[in-house]
């Protein structure tokens, strides 16, 4: 049996994951992605768009992860993102309807639109579908 | 004296009433329950986080003074010893409608005595909620400003209103130059009481919770100061969040007691209109029996 720690994954809206045994994380840190086992040196990382991947009970399980933090302390790990998709729930179709829907809005000059969230609708859309697609291999 | 047409429709026209004021306390009643659990699932995540903060006390605390010698952003946010204390901010969150009994009233009350306190200050408002920002607006003062309001936020709340209001309070408070900023609101404690609350919530009250003194040493990644620069707004919007969560159960269960006491009233007016109605209608009947009789009497004699 490999080591386990404990990983607390909460959103804004939800808690996704109390106190889950698992065995390893890999999380998608701004400048890679980066693995974490039992007994890591406490840290804190800031996390970028992509996925959170865990293996609890030999089973690996993923999410989509957009922006947020970690704090990894020796017996666990807690994850603060600021939004989180389960990967096997994500709709490749309605993301793309969702990219096509933001990049008409920014085709439209005139129009009275905050082309900031719509680029982050894109950029969220994109790892959405980008998780999805690593999923399925 | 009233005749018996009057009464009649005196009684139909509460009745209706009384039914408009069940059915706002069912919905109301019906959406309490979505925003108790939303309160709910929020909590971990801000409870977690200032759990983290309390965890990096120590660098917190040891956080590098940049070398001009200007107050560090760190420092501005946790302590602030060049805030100007001649300018203050007010966070006031209301609900968009009356009906929900004191509600709105200790609100408004709190806030008007806090203005009243600071008369000599110059003090940059935030209102949630019509009722707020249309009473505020009243003020003609020039040392009060509404620098940020947001209406019809309730019963929808989502994290997205709790990221504007952040995100303009840490502006004001940086760009103003703000010495603290107050915030006024509705605790939720259980659907039949509502605490009001007043407190701070700039310059960030880090540690009040902080139980033994841990020496953990961190890593950051990437550095200490892009880690603090994005993690302190989120620590406000997530504590804004719970905040206006908080807010929506406590006016949701505030409208659903008004209104639950407001048709048990018009209940009771009904009862006794019904009683008034029933005198009259005897004193009419009695009057006709008179008169035939009289009328009787009359031809006997």
């Amino acid at each position: 049996m490999p080591k386990t720690f404990s990983l607390n994954f909460v959103t804004p809206e939800k808690q996704l994951l109390r106190a889950l045994p698992v065995e390893s994380v890999i999380l998608p840190a701004l400048s890679g992605e980066m693995g974490v086992l039992a007994g890591h040196t406490p840290m804190v990382v800031q996390l970028g768009f992509g996925s959170l991947r865990y293996k609890a009970d030999g089973k690996e399980e993923e999410f989509a992860v957009l922006g947020g933090f970690a704090e990894i302390l020796h017996t666990e790990v807690n994850v603060f993102a600021e939004g989180a998709d389960l990967a096997d729930e994500i709709d490749e179709e309605e993301e793309k309807q969702k990219i096509k829907h933001a990049k008409d809005s920014l085709s439209r000059k005139d129009a009275d639109i905050d082309f900031e969230m719509a680029e982050l609708e894109i950029k969220q859309a994109l790892t959405r579908m980008k998780v999805k697609k690593r999923r399925l291999q | 004296m009233e005749s018996l047409r009057d009464i009649r429709q005196n009684i139909k026209a509460i009745k209706s009433t009384q039914q408009i004021m069940q059915t706002m306390k069912m919905i109301s009643s019906a959406r309490i329950r979505k925003a108790q659990d939303a309160m709910e699932n929020a909590r971990p995540f801000a409870t977690k986080m200032l759990e983290m903060v309390a965890d990096l006390k120590q660098e917190v605390l040891t956080f590098p003074e940049p070398d001009d010698g200007k107050e560090s952003w760190a420092s501005r946010f946790f302590v602030n010893k060049t805030g100007d204390p001649q300018r203050l901010g007010l966070v006031v969150i209301t609900g968009d409608k009356g009906l929900a009994g004191s509600f709105n009233a200790v609100i408004l009350r709190e806030a008007v005595s806090f203005l009243k306190k600071h008369q000599d200050k110059e003090i940059f408002v935030f209102c949630i909620g019509k009722k707020g920002r249309d009473f505020i607006s009243r003020f003609r003062k020039k040392n009060i400003q509404i620098v940020y309001s947001s209406v019809g936020i309730f019963p929808k709340v989502t994290y997205a209103h709790a990221e504007l209001l952040g995100e303009a309070i840490l502006k004001e408070y940086f760009e103003r130059n703000l010495s603290s900023v107050t915030l006024i609101y509705n605790d939720f404690k259980s659907i039949g009481s509502q605490r009001l609350v007043s407190g701070p919530v700039l310059p960030f009250d880090l540690f009040p919770s902080v139980k033994e003194e841990d020496e953990t040493e961190f890593l950051f990644e990437p550095g200490i100061k892009e880690i603090f620069e994005t993690l302190v707004p989120r620590l406000v919007k997530a504590n804004m969040y719970r905040i206006l969560l908080e807010s929506q159960a406590s006016n949701l269960a505030a409208t659903m007691n008004a209104m639950d006491s407001a048709s048990k009233n018009a209940g009771e007016l009904v009862e006794a209109l019904g009683v008034k109605l029933n005198k009259v209608r005897q004193a009419g009947i009695t009057n006709e029996i008179l008169d035939i009789v009289n009328g009787a009497e009359a031809l006997n004699g």
